[in-house]
Parts: C-alpha cells; sequence; structure tokens
C-alpha cells in the first residue's frame, strides 16, 4: 500500500494567492484522516496536490516515496490508476450508464473482461444502486449521482482514496454507510483522506483529523502525531 | 510511524500486457466511435461531405490529367503528317513521293489512301445520311484527294516535321501537306498544365481537408473536455485519450473519400455524353482510365491519411492546452 508525505509543501497560484503554506505531514499506509477547514482554506488544493493534477510551488509531495510532481506524464496515468478520487460535482459522463460509469477505470486499466461486471456489481451494491445500474446519470437524484461516484473510485480498490464532500448530498443514515465503506478500504491497506464539512461524521468515526486554516495546519505538531500514531 | 522509503522499488510502474491491451483499447474505440459518429450522422455527414469535395477537385484533375496523357499516347502512332495531293494527280507522281519518303530518316513508314478509297471511307462514315448521298451520286468525278499519311520516327520534334512539310509542299501536284503534331503537342501542353494543376490544387485542398477534420475534431474534444479530464483522472494514458479523437479523423477520411469517389462518378457520367461525342469526332473510342479500384482505394486511403493527420494536429494542440490533461 502507499504512505503518503507532505514536506513543507507550499502552493501558490500565478495571481498571488497562496492555497497552501508551508504543510507538513504524514500518513501512513492504511490511514484514514478526515481534512476539515472553512471553504479555501485549502482542501481541494491539498487534494490535488495528491491526485498529480497540480504541482507544488515549494517542497515536496511523497506518495509511497516517489515524488509524484517529479513523475513524468507517461508515469502520472499509471500512479492515478491506484488512486481513487470522489469529486464534489461527481464528474460523471452523462451519455454512459451508471454501469459505464463505474467500469470506467477497469475499462481503462484493462482489467480481465470477466472480472468487470462483478467488481462494478459489487461496488454499486455497497453503495446501494445495483437497481440503477442501466439508467444514465441524468436520471438520479443528487445523492445517487454522489454515490456513482463513490462507487466508480473504489470500484479497482485503489491503493489511496480521496473524497472532496463524499457525503455533501447524502442524508445521515446514507452517509454513515458510505465512511463505513471507507473504513473497510482503510482495513484492507487504503490510505484514505476525506476532505468534509460534516464535523458530526468526523466525531462519529473516531478518526484522526486535520483542519486547514487558511492554507496552513493549525496544530501542525499534534495533528501530525494524530496521523501517523493513531494508526499504526 | 511510517517510512519515508518507497514502499517498493517504484510502486508507480507501468503495469504488463502491453500489447493485448493496446490491441483491446483499439476495439473499444473503435466501437465507442462508430456509436459516437452514428448518433451524430447529420453534423458526420456535414464533414464526409467538405472532405470529398477537397479531394474530389484535385482527384477529377489528376483522371484528366491521366486520361489526356492516355488520348496522346494514342495519337503519337499516328504522328505525323499528311500529304494532300490535288485531284486528279498522276499515280506516277504519287509513287514518286512515296519512294522519296522512304528514304528520309524522318520517316517511320507511310500509308496511301488513294481517291477511291477515300470516297469509300466517306460513303462508309455517311451512309445514314441521304443528303450526302445524293450529292455524291450528283457528282460527274470523285471530288476526294489522293493523300498519305507519314508517320513520323519517334522524338521527331515539331521543327524537324515543318521542315519536312516545306519540303513536301514544293512537289508537284501536292495541294497541301498538314501537320498533325501540333495538336498533339497542343494535349501535351494542357496535359502538363493539368498535371501541374492537379498537385497544386492537390496540396491546397488537401490542406484544407486537414483543417476541415482538424476544426471538427476540435469541436467533438471540446464537447467531451469533461470525459477527457474524468479519463485523466482515472489514470487514462494520453495515447488513451487521443485514440478516440485519431478515430474520428480517420472516420472523417473514410466518408471523405467515399464521398470523393461518389462525386467523381457523377461527375463523369455527366460529362460521359459530351465527351463521347468529341472524342468520336477524332475516332478515339471513350475509355476512361484511371478511375479503377486502385483509384478508389487510394481516395479512401488519402482521405484517411488527411483525416488522422487533422486528428491528430487539432488533439495535439488541444490536449497540450488542457489544465491536468
Amino acid at each position: 500500500m502507499a504512505s503518503i508525505v507532505l514536506e513543507n509543501v507550499t502552493k501558490q497560484f500565478s495571481s498571488g494567492y497562496k492555497a497552501l503554506a508551508d504543510v507538513s505531514v504524514e500518513f501512513a499506509s492504511g490511514s484514514m484522516t478526515f481534512l476539515t477547514g472553512h471553504s479555501g482554506a485549502g482542501k481541494s488544493t491539498f487534494l490535488r496536490l495528491l491526485i498529480g493534477a497540480d504541482e507544488p510551488t515549494r517542497g515536496r509531495v511523497l506518495v509511497g516515496g516517489v515524488n509524484i510532481s517529479q513523475l513524468s506524464a507517461k508515469r502520472m496515468p499509471w500512479y492515478r490508476r491506484n488512486v481513487g478520487v470522489v469529486f464534489q460535482d461527481h464528474h460523471l459522463l452523462a451519455d454512459r450508464s451508471v454501469f459505464e460509469n463505474v467500469a470506467l477505470p477497469l475499462r481503462i486499466g484493462h482489467f480481465p473482461a470477466k472480472e468487470i461486471a462483478p467488481r462494478v456489481r459489487g461496488a454499486l451494491s455497497a453503495v446501494d444502486l445495483l437497481d440503477k445500474e442501466k439508467l444514465l446519470p441524468g436520471f438520479l437524484s443528487t445523492g445517487e449521482q454522489q454515490r456513482v461516484g463513490i462507487a466508480r473510485a473504489v470500484v479497482n480498490r485503489p491503493k489511496i482514496l480521496l473524497a472532496d464532500e463524499p457525503t455533501g448530498n447524502l442524508d445521515p443514515d446514507l452517509s454513515q454507510t458510505i465512511m463505513d465503506l471507507f473504513s473497510q478500504f482503510r482495513e484492507i491497506g487504503t490510505t484514505v483522506i476525506i476532505a468534509t464539512h460534516d464535523i458530526e461524521l468526523v466525531k462519529n468515526m473516531g478518526q484522526p483529523t486535520l483542519k486547514l486554516v487558511a492554507g496552513c495546519l493549525e496544530d501542525p505538531v499534534a495533528a501530525q502525531t494524530k496521523v501517523t500514531e493513531f494508526n499504526l | 510511524m511510517s517510512s519515508k522509503k518507497p514502499d517498493s522499488l517504484d510502486p508507480w510502474a507501468k503495469p504488463s500486457g502491453g500489447l493485448i491491451n493496446w490491441l483491446k483499447d483499439h476495439g473499444r474505440t473503435f466501437n465507442d466511435t462508430t456509436l459516437y459518429v452514428s448518433q451524430r450522422l447529420a453534423s458526420s455527414l456535414f464533414v464526409w461531405f467538405l472532405v470529398g469535395i477537397a479531394l474530389a477537385l484535385p482527384g477529377i484533375l489528376w483522371l484528366a490529367q491521366v486520361n489526356l496523357h492516355a488520348v496522346g499516347e494514342g495519337w503519337q502512332g499516328r504522328a505525323g503528317l499528311t500529304v494532300y495531293f490535288e485531284a486528279g494527280v498522276n499515280p506516277s507522281n504519287i509513287e514518286a513521293v512515296l519512294k522519296d519518303l522512304e528514304t528520309m530518316p524522318l520517316v517511320d513508314k507511310t500509308a496511301l489512301t488513294t481517291s477511291d478509297q477515300a470516297l469509300q471511307d466517306f460513303v462508309a462514315q455517311t451512309s445514314d445520311s441521304l443528303e450526302l448521298r445524293n450529292i455524291l451520286a450528283s457528282l460527274d468525278e470523285n471530288p476526294l484527294p489522293a493523300s498519305i499519311q507519314i508517320t513520323s520516327r519517334e522524338g521527331a520534334d515539331f521543327i524537324e516535321l515543318e521542315s519536312l512539310q516545306r519540303q513536301l509542299r514544293a512537289k508537284s501536284q501536292i495541294n497541301d501537306v498538314v501537320i498533325e503534331k501540333t495538336w498533339l503537342e497542343r494535349l501535351r501542353d494542357i496535359t502538363s498544365l493539368l498535371n501541374r494543376l492537379g498537385w497544386i490544387l492537390g496540396l491546397l485542398f488537401g490542406l484544407g481537408a486537414i483543417f476541415v477534420t482538424s476544426a471538427s475534431v476540435r469541436l467533438a474534444i471540446e464537447s467531451r473536455l469533461e470525459e477527457l479530464l474524468v479519463l485523466a483522472l482515472v489514470g487514462a494514458t494520453k495515447g488513451q485519450m487521443r485514440r478516440p479523437f485519431i478515430y474520428f479523423g480517420a472516420c472523417y477520411g473514410v466518408g471523405g473519400g467515399v464521398m470523393a469517389v461518389m462525386f467523381l462518378a457523377l461527375i463523369l457520367n455527366a460529362i460521359e455524353g459530351p465527351l463521347q461525342a468529341l472524342l468520336g469526332s477524332y475516332q478515339v473510342p471513350l475509355v476512361v482510365q484511371g478511375f479503377n479500384g486502385q483509384f478508389l482505394l487510394s481516395m479512401l486511403g488519402i482521405g484517411i491519411f488527411l483525416g488522422v493527420i487533422g486528428a491528430w494536429v487539432a488533439v495535439r494542440q488541444r490536449l497540450h492546452s488542457a489544465q491536468f490533461l
């Protein structure tokens, strides 16, 4: 599995806005961490750096010991195939069925054909959408679309699972189900990082939490200790 | 505490199974492209139409050039001069001229048409005209002159033929000497012009086809940016992202090639009648050369090539400029 290390990471945009400032933190393999903070605190930028969608202005992002901002364009896809991402705005393909949306990472990753259907149905079952596999995303509610996005993120059993407000459109019961699903992934060694505003949910889960305030960790030393030691 | 050492030697190395996966990707892309194009047939038809025109114009020039060249080759066997004697020429004069011609290095062969043979030929050619038959019947004597068709040796130029023409005109009882080479030379000039024009137009319209395909593929990319973003996030390689659009380009090219062939068939059908009449007046049968299986395959091949080039240019530019992809 994959540990994640951020070393003195700063991300400053060309406009001069500093989204992250000198952030250092370490996530052990198989840890589950909540990332909280107000809008604009730097949560999304934090996740984008981990996906390889952005590069830090300073510092290093090491995943599995590899500095991912220095990964070549050819190697980046191989890295991303190990990262499941849940987006706040779903990013589903409108002209593909629920089944095909969830199957996308498997097809891109060249999974054997006979493995695709069982895996997709397993993921859809976990988010309680098995009966809607043939529908187009447009026929689903926002919460259901969110769950399709979650199923797609976990279907290939990634080494790292990143989620940006994954329960933002879900009711409390379903939110808990999704969190339990993420916990199951943590138990099999997936490193899970969840950005959320839902403080109640965070408390219920009893997992370590990092709070970002204006691009900085609120209590870097305490956060570091919590994230790395809690999960060992 | 977790370690800062790599979890393995290279946890993000390229997975195995290259060729088989690559072929599977192509199969999937082919199916997706077929579905995508069939769902947008109207806009695809428009692109095919434009690419078809861009291919058909140089295509028709090429066909014209090939056929004029073939006609020229056909005429070359009869190139040279025709000597027309005065009416009632003394046969010994004709014999003398023939003997003279045999000794000339410029002359390859000669063929005599007596005035009687000329009349027979004329009657045969005008047998369906009652008026002409009546006129001929009313004449006291054969008005058609004897003539000698001279075939010049291969490579004889126009100046040499003109010199021979002057020489023969000076002989007695020769009414006129006509050089057939002038038609041939004009034809060759036209063929050469068409050839050059074909290349220039081919180049310009080829570029046009590339731009049309490129613009269409660019539109397809814009409409599928969201999909590209998702593909990038789930680990699609640049090749996997590019491939559907390259297939679009190839599809536009194939469609354009088919359209071009259809346009050419229609054009050839439309001009067949007048062309047959024109060639018939020179006793040259209408046999369209070049419009064969090889030509059709070439049109498709050129279409695919231009389509792929256009798509590749568009995809390379757009993916390069798109952030995160």
